[in-house]
């Protein structure tokens, strides 16, 4: 009798780990947001993201920093980066400041049809603002 | 007449913008590496800015903490939210200045770069060695050089203290273009 509590005891005990070893893999391994799947934060122009940050840096990353962001705006170059994925700037030609999106690689290969000066929405996620306010992971919404 | 004036003073006057300007970069790139028996950890920053003044050699980076990107998604959370406190030090800074700068050629030379580097709001001297050429109309400027966590106040709880390795190795690799403007 006594040998069956202590089995069924082991028995749970041994489950909890495990239950608790494929939690921790989960959580280790819990997976980027998706951003071409994921619904922006915020959607907003660049000229008006790049006027939050201008005006006041602290308020704006509060607002911006990792969020999702759709940001609607004119680009004014488009460059590629030294890992080879594109990166295209949005803003005003004569203003110093600009919105960097630097695109992921899976979308790097959808620039060839964009022109400097067309209109664009970007999703990306924003991590800060240096001369231009920065998105990474960008994708091309249209 | 008039054209052979119009011909000196462009010519002294583009002598003047190359030798002496500014060289930017917005797309620099770098990196840290950590590595212990348990597991080696590494981040990438594609979007480091850095700015040379080449009439003083002096030289001005500033990097998103935000922008290291890492393999695992719970590894950039804890390094935002845990050890750099990212949303209270939004940015890592280094100011100095690239000694013997004058012998920049189109060759990779040595040169030493010394000043201050901020980081996680902690500001330390630095002295390091790096390779700076000339291709081009660019600037190129690489290195690495070692970071000790403890130096800049970064706090690694107990726990994983095994799989963060004490001394960070941080790459870096600077593509200057001519600013204009």
């Amino acid at each position: 009798m006594k040998s069956k509590t202590t089995n069924a005891i082991n028995i749970s005990i041994l489950l909890m780990i495990l239950i608790g070893i494929l939690i921790y893999i989960k959580v280790y391994n819990k997976p980027f947001a998706n951003i071409s799947e994921s619904k922006p934060n915020v959607s907003i122009e660049s000229k008006e993201l790049i006027d939050s940050f201008f005006n006041n840096e602290n308020e704006a990353n509060s607002k911006f920093l990792e969020q999702i962001i759709q940001v609607r705006g004119l680009i004014t170059e488009i460059t590629s980066g030294k890992n080879g994925n594109n990166i295209i700037t949005l803003g005003d030609k004569n203003a110093i400041g600009g919105v960097t999106c630097h695109l992921s690689s899976e979308e790097s290969t959808k620039t060839n049809n964009l022109k400097i000066g067309q209109q664009i929405n970007i999703k990306g996620i924003c991590t800060g603002y240096l001369l231009d306010v920065i998105l990474v992971k960008c994708v091309i919404i249209e | 007449m008039k054209s052979i004036y119009i011909l000196l003073f462009t010519l002294l006057f583009s002598a003047i913008s190359f030798g002496q300007g500014k060289f930017l970069t917005k797309q620099g790139y770098t990196s840290f590496f950590s590595a212990t028996p348990i597991e080696d950890i590494k981040a990438e920053n594609n979007q480091v800015l850095s700015i040379i003044d080449t009439s003083t050699g002096t030289i001005a980076i500033s990097i998103l903490i935000k922008s290291f990107m890492f393999e695992k998604s719970l590894m950039q959370e804890h390094f935002n939210e845990n050890y750099l406190e990212s949303d209270k030090y939004p940015k890592a800074i280094f100011k100095g200045q690239i000694l013997d700068f004058d012998s920049v050629n189109e060759n990779e030379n040595p040169v030493t770069i010394v000043g201050d580097i901020t980081i996680h709001g902690v500001t330390k001297k630095i002295e390091t060695k790096g390779i700076i050429s000339k291709k081009e109309d660019n600037i190129i400027l690489n290195g690495d050089f070692i970071v000790k966590v403890a130096d800049f106040e970064i706090e690694i709880p107990s726990v994983v203290s095994n799989n963060i390795a004490e001394s960070i190795k941080v790459t870096y690799e600077l593509d200057h273009k001519p600013y204009k403007k």
